[in-house]
């Protein structure tokens, strides 16, 4: 076998290692392997690699203050931002421009619950309850019962609201609960729940049925950089937000859904 | 000033990839605060293109300015750096010379006992052109054709650097252990 084969041979196995092989190309790749011990050794190798980088080279979320200083270059209630981009971005990063970056977004907040009062069109739901969001990420407190059982977060918001709140347990999905909160949408009070994705947090607030033109199949929306996904059923809407990938957010209101069939 | 049209593509197409923007320069620069600058920089060159025209495929777009933007860094704070990125070719013989050597084929159990430390100097260590290339593979799940297109060379050279990558991880954590 010439060095060429040999290292043609080495590329097609990393292919098949990353899903890249056609379904010709990865039979082809299962008999060579069958047939080759030395091959098959090397490939148990590459999946010990790869299994070695997913527990010890995670990816990496960027952090509060980040996410916060990019999403306040977009926003368009924050003062000017002349100093922002103009800032050489060679100087170590500001505390100044976090607390601006904090201080528009809370501005922000603010002003949507006052236009919340007044104006309940569908949007305003949504941007209300993206408000409360991401008031509950930047605060640190975004549960008012700490609580990863259902048991408990359901008997609390039973005891503060008119409604009974639908909660699942997610845990063995990956989603684990964390808790529970009364969130202010159009003047009244509605249940969110919360979850948990390693360090994301995930808000499903609960609204009547019939409240905006909340679809029954789950729409995505994204708004500020956060994922929304809404749907409803013939009692109750559901609004999901999380900075979660989409991709997993997907997952989890695929789960959410059919826990409560 | 930046348009309303700009915003909301910002807002679609650059923030929901903020953590993978975040990894692959915290992967490049080593370091968690030049990381944030990276990607700070990268989201105001971001907007500025968005200004323009709308991308078709954001996430590897996004991960090509990211990168662009650490290359500027590293050129003007760490010059050393990009002497090594600019040896990549040298980089590469050096890699061969390792492949077609002696070193020997550790268990593939032996791989998988290493921890965190010494799986962080590995990748650490690797050549920045393999580095970043392993780091969208392995931490971002892009595809090869994404990866090509953040890194701006072929397919073929994906595949070939992200192969000695592996080769390289590999014997060091063979050995290690």
């Amino acid at each position: 076998m010439t060095s060429f084969e040999e290292r043609d041979r080495q590329l097609l196995l990393h292919a098949a290692l990353d899903g890249e092989l056609d379904a010709a190309g990865a039979v082809e790749m299962e008999r060579m392997l069958a047939a080759d011990p030395e091959l098959a050794a090397e490939y148990a190798r590459l999946k010990a690699l790869h299994k070695i980088l997913q527990t010890h080279a995670p990816r990496e979320e960027a952090s509060a203050a980040l996410r916060l200083r990019a999403m306040a270059m977009v926003d368009p209630l924050a003062p000017p931002q002349r100093e922002e981009v103009k800032r050489d971005w060679r100087d170590p990063p500001s505390w100044r421009s976090f607390a601006a970056a904090i201080a528009a977004t809370v501005v922000m907040t603010l002003g949507l619950d006052r236009l919340i009062a007044t104006d309940a069109t569908p949007d305003a739901l949504t941007q209300a309850v993206l408000a409360a969001h991401m008031r509950g990420q930047i605060s640190g407190q975004p549960v008012d019962v700490v609580s990863s059982d259902r048991h408990t977060v359901k008997p609390w918001l039973a005891s503060k609201l008119p409604v009974a709140a639908a909660v699942v347990d997610l845990a063995s999905e990956g989603f684990p609960l964390a808790g529970g909160r009364i969130d202010i949408v159009a003047g009244a009070g509605v249940p969110t729940l919360v979850y948990k994705r390693r360090e994301h947090l995930i808000s499903v607030t609960e609204l009547r049925a019939g409240a905006g033109a909340i679809p029954a199949t789950p729409r995505r929306r994204t708004l500020e950089g956060y994922s929304i996904i809404q749907w409803s059923d013939a009692d109750r809407a559901y609004e999901v937000v999380s900075d979660l990938a989409p991709e997993e957010l997907d997952a989890f209101v695929g789960a959410f859904r059919s826990a409560l069939r | 000033m930046t348009s309303e049209t700009a915003r909301r593509r910002f807002s679609e197409q650059v923030l929901p990839h903020l953590d993978d923007a975040y990894s692959l320069a915290r992967w490049l620069a080593g370091d968690a605060t030049d990381a944030e600058d990276i990607v700070q920089e990268a989201c105001l060159r971001a907007l500025k293109a968005l200004e323009a025209a709308p991308v078709e495929r954001p996430r590897p777009w996004l991960l090509a300015v990211v990168r662009n933007a650490a290359y500027t860094w590293f050129a003007r704070n760490r010059p050393r750096a990009i002497v090594l990125a600019g040896d990549a070719e040298e980089a590469q013989a050096h890699a061969d010379a390792l492949e077609t050597g002696v070193s020997p084929s550790p268990e593939a159990a032996l791989i998988e006992a290493a921890d965190r430390a010494s799986v962080t100097t590995a990748i650490d260590d690797l050549p920045l052109a393999f580095k970043e290339t392993l780091v969208m593979r392995e931490i971002s799940g892009l595809s090869y054709r994404d990866i090509s297109e953040a890194t701006g060379v072929p397919i073929g050279t994906v595949m070939s650097r992200l192969a000695r990558a592996r080769t390289l991880l590999i014997a060091k954590l063979g050995a290690a252990s």
